[in-house]
Order: C-alpha cells, then sequence, then structure tokens
C-alpha cells in the first residue's frame, strides 16, 4: 500500500497517512498472533431490539411513574441537586421564576422551545426576567457568535432533559439543533424542566437507551456531536479534599418535575 | 514542568517522603477518606461484585479482538467527520498534537485532566513551540502553577494544604492577600480560568473510554472542565491509549456503574460526556474539528507479555488508596508519572523493566490492590513476574543477585542448609537481641536501618521436629 500524498492546505486538518495507520495496525496484530491459551471472554450481550426494549420499558414506567420519581427525587437531592414539582406546564414559569427570584436571577438563556417542548419565553419575560431564547434550525456563525456571549453572562441556564435516570439521579441531556451544549455548563443555575415520560430506572437502562440511539446508522435529524450525563452541581475536592460546588460548571442544579406530560 | 530527579535512588526518595510530616497525614486522611467512600459505595450495591466480573470479561474479550475493536472505531469516527491520528511512540503522539496546534493556529490550548498527556509529557512540549497549555482540572491547575507533578492519579494536589495554595495562587496570579478558603480559592481559580476557556483556540482531554461501535470517545469529570474543553475551543483533541476502546454502548454502562464508586464512591461522577466527532448541523457550540490520537507507547507489546492484564487498568486510583507502599510514601516518591501498584507496572510498560529495578521491590505483595480494582488486575503475580525480569535480565544490583543468588542455592540444599542455620546462629550472636536483629554491618544494614530481621531461632523446627522423630521411636515419648 502507498501513502496518499498530504494535503498541504493550511487550513484543512492534518490527515494522517495511511503507512501510519497501516503499519500502527499490523503491530496489533503481529502481537496478537503471539498469545496463547487464553480464556475465551465475551464483551457484554446487546439486546436485539434496543429501541422496541427500552419503549416497553418507558411504558411500563409511564404507569408507575410516582415510585420512579420519588426515587429520582432522593438520588437527585442526595448529590446535591434542587428538586422541584409543578402539577403542569402552565405551573413551570411561576416555579422557574422563584428560583431566579432566589438568587437575584435576571438573565436567562433557554434552549428553542422545539427542543423544550413548551414556549416558556413570554411567560418568563412577564415575570421581570431578561430571556434569551437560542434559534433552532440551522442559524450559522452569527447566532453561534451571539449564543456563546449571551450564555457566558447568563445567570441561569434553561434546558429540557432527554432522559433522567433516577438510580442515580442524574440527567441526561442530548445536543443538537437548538439544544445547545453551553446552557446547562456556563450559567452558575441550570434549571431542566421535564415529565414522567423522560424517566427511566437504571445506568442498565441507559444502556439499552444509548444503544437504540445509534441503531440502525447514527439518525442526523438535528442530534448533535454529544450526550452529556449530569449528576449533581459542578463539584471538586482538590483542595485539601474539602467539597466545593460550582468549580466550572453550575454550582446549582435544578430539576423541575412536570407530573402531567408535556412532550409530544 | 520539572522531571522527577531519577539520581535520587528510590529509598532516599521514600525516606524524604516520609520525613514529611505534613505529606504523611495528608495522604492518611485523603487515601482513607477514598477508600471508606468506595467501600460504602460498594456496600450498598450487590451487583456491583458481578458487574466487576462483567468488565474485566469485557476488557479480555475486547484485547482478545483489539484490531477489530479499533478498526471499527476508526470507521465510526471518520463516519461522524473526526481524524484519527497513530502514534507508536510518545515522540510522535507530541507531533501529532504540536501538528494540529499548528495548523489550526493555536495559541492557547485549555487540557482537561487527562494522565495519557501526563504520560507523553506534552506540556512541555507545547510550551517549547509556542503554544501555552492551561490544565483546567482544578488540582491540576494548582501543581501546574506550582511547577509540580501530580501525586495521585485521581486527587493530583493531594499533597498541597490550604495555605499553601493561598500563597501559590496570590503570588501566581496576582491577587495578594487571598484567604485559605477552599471556596474562595475554588471561586478564583473559576473565574481565572472561565475566561481561558472562552478565548481558547483548542480543548485537549483524555478519554476514559472509546465506544467502538459507535465512535465515541467518553469522559468522566466531577468539574465540568471536561465539557468545557470539548464544547468551547474550535479544536478539540483526544489523546487516548489504544486499550481504551470498548466495544458497545452495553459494555460502556458496565463500566460507568463501577468506575465512579472504585475513584470516588459516587455512583456516577458528575459528568460523563459522550463525544462524538465535531459539532454537527445547527449545533450552536461544539469544535468545528475533532482528531482523536491513538496511542502506542509501549501498550501493543505487552499484549502478549507480562504486563497483558495490565492493559484492563481504568486508571480509577484504587489500588493507591488501599496501597500500604503508597499510603505511606505517595506519589512523587514513585518518581514517574504514574504511581501506587499499577503505577509500577505502566512504568515498565512504558519505560522498560529497567526503569523499575527498585520500585518492582516498592510493594509487600498483599493483595489489597486486587481487591480494590475494579477489574481484579493482579497487580502481585506481575509485580512478582517483573522482579524475577529485573533479575534474569541482569537490571538487579549486584549486591541482590548475588544474595539471592546464594540464598537459592542454599535452600536447594538440605545439607548445606542446614549447616548454614548453625553458621547464621554463631555468627548473628552478637547481633540478636529477642529473636530480632536491630542492627547489622556494612552491606546489609540497609535492611536493617528501617526494619528488623527475625533471627534464627535457638532451636528451629526442623531441629526440634528430628529431636521429637527421636524421642518417639526409642518409646520414651508418651502420645496423648
Amino acid at each position: 500500500m502507498t501513502a496518499r500524498a498530504e494535503s498541504s492546505s493550511n487550513d484543512r486538518p492534518p490527515r494522517p497517512s495511511i503507512a501510519a495507520r497501516t503499519e500502527f495496525f499490523e503491530r496489533i496484530r503481529t502481537e496478537m498472533g503471539k498469545t496463547r491459551g487464553l480464556f475465551s471472554a465475551r464483551p457484554a450481550a446487546r439486546p436485539p431490539r434496543p429501541a422496541e426494549a427500552i419503549e416497553t420499558v418507558q411504558r411500563q414506567i409511564a404507569e408507575r411513574w410516582r415510585e420512579t420519581a420519588q426515587r429520582f427525587q432522593r438520588e437527585f437531592e442526595r448529590v446535591g441537586g434542587v428538586f422541584h414539582r409543578a402539577a403542569t406546564i402552565k405551573d413551570v414559569p411561576d416555579v422557574i421564576g422563584g428560583i431566579a427570584r432566589e438568587r437575584k436571577a435576571s438573565r436567562v438563556v433557554t434552549w428553542n422551545p422545539a427542543a423544550l417542548g413548551p414556549d416558556l419565553g413570554p411567560d418568563l419575560v412577564a415575570r421581570g426576567l431578561c430571556v434569551d431564547v437560542v434559534a433552532g434550525g440551522n442559524p450559522g456563525d452569527v447566532e453561534r457568535a451571539r449564543v456563546r456571549g449571551v450564555s457566558a453572562v447568563a445567570d441561569l441556564g434553561l434546558t429540557g432533559v432527554d432522559v433522567a435516570i433516577a438510580e442515580t439521579g442524574t440527567l441526561v441531556l442530548r445536543s443538537g439543533a437548538g439544544r445547545p451544549r453551553s446552557t446547562s455548563l456556563l450559567p452558575p443555575t441550570h434549571v431542566a424542566v421535564f415529565d414522567p415520560t423522560a424517566l427511566i430506572e437504571s445506568i442498565a437502562q441507559l444502556g439499552l437507551l444509548l444503544e437504540a440511539w445509534h441503531v440502525p446508522a447514527p439518525a442526523d435529524g438535528g442530534w448533535g456531536g454529544m450526550i452529556t450525563l449530569i449528576t449533581g452541581p459542578s463539584r471538586t475536592a482538590d483542595i485539601e479534599l474539602t467539597l466545593t460546588r460550582g468549580v466550572h460548571g453550575p454550582k446549582e442544579v435544578h430539576a423541575v418535575f412536570v407530573e402531567a406530560p408535556f412532550r409530544g | 514542568m520539572s522531571e522527577p530527579d531519577l539520581a535520587v535512588p528510590l529509598r532516599r526518595r521514600a525516606e524524604q517522603a516520609l520525613g514529611d510530616r505534613f505529606l504523611r497525614r495528608a495522604l492518611d486522611t485523603a487515601t482513607t477518606k477514598f477508600l471508606e467512600l468506595r467501600r460504602e459505595s460498594f456496600g450498598d450495591f450487590p451487583e456491583g461484585e458481578t458487574l466487576r466480573d462483567r468488565a474485566r470479561e469485557i476488557k479480555e474479550a475486547t484485547l482478545q479482538a483489539l484490531d477489530r475493536h479499533l478498526e471499527r472505531l476508526v470507521e465510526a469516527i471518520e463516519r461522524r467527520g473526526g481524524h484519527v491520528h497513530y502514534a507508536t511512540t510518545d515522540e510522535e503522539a507530541r507531533r501529532i498534537v504540536l501538528d494540529i496546534a499548528k495548523r489550526a493556529g493555536a495559541k492557547t490550548v485549555v487540557k482537561s485532566k487527562s494522565m495519557a498527556t501526563e504520560e507523553i509529557h506534552l506540556n512541555a512540549a507545547l510550551e517549547a513551540a509556542g503554544v501555552t497549555p492551561i490544565e483546567t482540572d482544578l488540582g491540576e491547575y494548582i501543581i501546574q502553577l506550582a511547577h509540580e507533578r501530580p501525586s495521585h492519579i485521581i486527587a493530583p494536589a493531594i499533597h498541597k494544604t490550604r495555605g499553601q495554595v493561598a500563597e501559590l495562587f496570590s503570588k501566581a496570579l496576582g491577587r495578594p492577600g487571598l484567604p485559605d478558603d477552599p471556596e474562595v480559592l475554588t471561586r478564583v481559580a473559576r473565574e481565572e480560568l472561565r475566561e481561558k476557556f472562552l478565548r481558547a483556540d483548542m480543548g485537549i482531554t483524555g478519554a476514559n473510554f472509546a465506544v467502538a461501535d459507535t465512535g465515541t470517545i467518553v469522559l468522566v469529570t466531577n468539574e465540568g472542565n471536561g465539557r468545557m474543553a470539548t464544547s468551547l475551543p474550535r479544536v478539540h483533541v483526544a489523546v487516548m491509549g489504544l486499550e481504551k476502546v470498548v466495544p458497545t454502548m452495553s459494555d460502556l454502562v458496565v463500566f460507568l456503574a463501577i468506575l465512579a464508586r472504585s475513584a470516588t464512591g459516587q455512583r456516577l461522577s458528575v459528568y460523563t460526556t459522550l463525544v462524538q466527532g465535531p459539532r454537527r448541523p445547527g449545533e450552536l457550540d461544539g469544535p468545528d474539528e475533532f482528531h482523536l490520537v491513538l496511542m502506542d507507547n509501549g501498550r501493543t507489546r505487552q499484549i502478549a507479555g507480562t504486563l497483558r492484564e495490565a492493559l484492563y487498568c481504568l486508571r480509577c486510583g484504587a489500588c493507591l488508596n488501599v496501597c500500604p507502599v503508597y499510603r505511606q510514601i505517595g506519589g512523587h516518591a514513585y518518581g514517574y508519572t504514574y504511581p501506587g501498584p499499577i503505577g509500577i507496572l505502566l512504568t515498565s510498560m512504558l519505560n522498560g523493566p529497567g526503569a523499575v529495578k527498585d520500585l518492582a521491590h516498592a510493594s509487600s505483595l498483599c493483595g489489597a490492590c486486587v481487591d480494590a480494582c475494579p477489574v481484579r488486575i493482579d497487580i502481585p503475580r506481575m509485580l512478582i513476574e517483573l522482579r524475577k525480569e529485573v533479575a534474569e535480565r541482569r537490571i538487579a544490583p549486584w549486591t541482590e543477585r548475588t544474595v539471592f543468588g546464594a540464598f537459592a542455592r542454599v535452600l536447594e540444599r538440605p545439607a548445606l542448609y542446614r549447616r548454614a542455620v548453625r553458621a547464621a546462629r554463631a555468627l548473628q550472636r552478637p547481633f540478636a537481641r529477642q529473636g530480632r536483629i536491630a542492627r547489622l554491618p556494612a552491606l546489609f544494614s540497609h535492611w536493617t536501618k528501617t526494619r528488623d530481621l527475625p533471627a534464627v531461632a535457638e532451636r528451629t523446627f526442623r531441629e526440634r521436629w528430628a529431636e521429637l522423630a527421636r524421642e518417639d521411636a526409642s518409646g520414651s515419648g508418651t502420645r496423648p
């Protein structure tokens, strides 16, 4: 095999030579060929139809969501999260208004309504908050720069949740169109809104879901390049093992659980 | 970045550490806390033991088809618009990263804590090339400002007091008079580093796992710096040892369930970040470019080597916390990037067995590390293998080889052994006190300087046994 000519253009990312790759794998295969008498070992069994399996799981949980929500609350509070309950999505602006008032927060950056579910913007503005809504679709560089700017100075970031894991009190957020990574990262307070349809029980079930999200081929329908699992506020214990919150990410994470489903 | 002073022998480095009272207190507090948290978190997790067995098997299964899994990983990453680079040596890994930085026109690089980049001493190379690397994990930031090295895999600055950190920040950041309050110091670091995150051209991270099936790089952090480094700069480079690949998402979740528990006693770390290539259409943040540097650096040699099992390592630090040697001397005394029991094996993997001729003995072989290891790596077995290798290759000091060689010959010959016992009994007379030898002269003083040697008994077991047998035969003994 011959090495392909390397791109010399400066604005193009460097491309590894085919020769380097061939050689790299050759060495691995040579060493693998020297191993003898290994016990045969198997990786984890994969669910044959993960999408159906997780759908069944979530349907079952939807029937007894109160228990799962309670478990989530217990674990979420254990890792330092603040749990709020709202009967319907109409009650959410009051909850967020309350959180903002207590923290003297005025600037809110929020996921696009298409990603969040409801459009809470007008109701939050009505409660005296300054709200920046990020654009959906494929808006381009100007909007990207703006979102970065407003996220860096916002007091509160408002996002949805794709999945909430009860066992660990974890919020799972997928990035994508209208759902920037930085909304749950840069502001000192993160507020995440979700309903019973987002609940799952365990990390094992998350495995089903992660498999389902990638089968058949990664669907490019607006999904981004990052999946984030958030288990409590940002923390460190690097100075004399003293637990301190909000080192780089948010100091506070709020989960607003809406009992009546609002997502389609 | 200061290099370890390997001219100072291990014994001296350990002595220095043992003489540092603060260090010993800090180590004791930290390691005890970590191991208690770990024990608690597995205590209320009955399925943990099964998951550890599963995780171990997955690591082994992955190694058995390593080429295939890596190929799938590469394909999946390239399908998502990422670039994969191949580094056989540490030098190649540095060159690749520098090349990416140069083409991207990067001046400032934010780094999320990564043992892989520590291993290749990337920061010094970046600095030499005019690129400023900024460590953003609070512990790493502290030791970077202090020009030191990490002393623990997951808590790099446990050897520093809050007072030292306050003084360091006051001086290095030009903010005089900072109080020794971790809360305040953490806020200061947040402010300083936030601005760096927003301005940096490039983010460099390691990787805890890479999922072959989906081309996903997984980062586990508590502070959020891993998310920052992969969300804000234009370019993201992940440097990863090739053994970190796992086949599928179903495998990944097995590891996620035990990694944080083993490291800090958390069920999950605060942030688990799954990175899949560069920013996609419609995304408002995330890098334009994603690069994975697949690094060999001595690993491949061990696929069929003595240290194969060390390739299972998750870098959780659990074996450090339970190790009676690490708990006393801490990470710096080991002298290399990776400290603790697993560190000795990794040092040999990276630098050859010559580098661990002394370190291979810095273990009591008590086995606490195997019990703590989430994937049950048999560290003592490999340490013994290493000791053997060091002796056979004549890397061990001649005194050690001579003494143990003679000892072995004596043990193999019963008549010689009996004579040697009698000779030793006569020779030890000036030194033995109440069955122990606390001081020996000349060559042997190294041993007795730090521990006693049990004296040869007045009458050995073999002698008493022979006596009893004689009594029995003559019929004078009475049996109960």
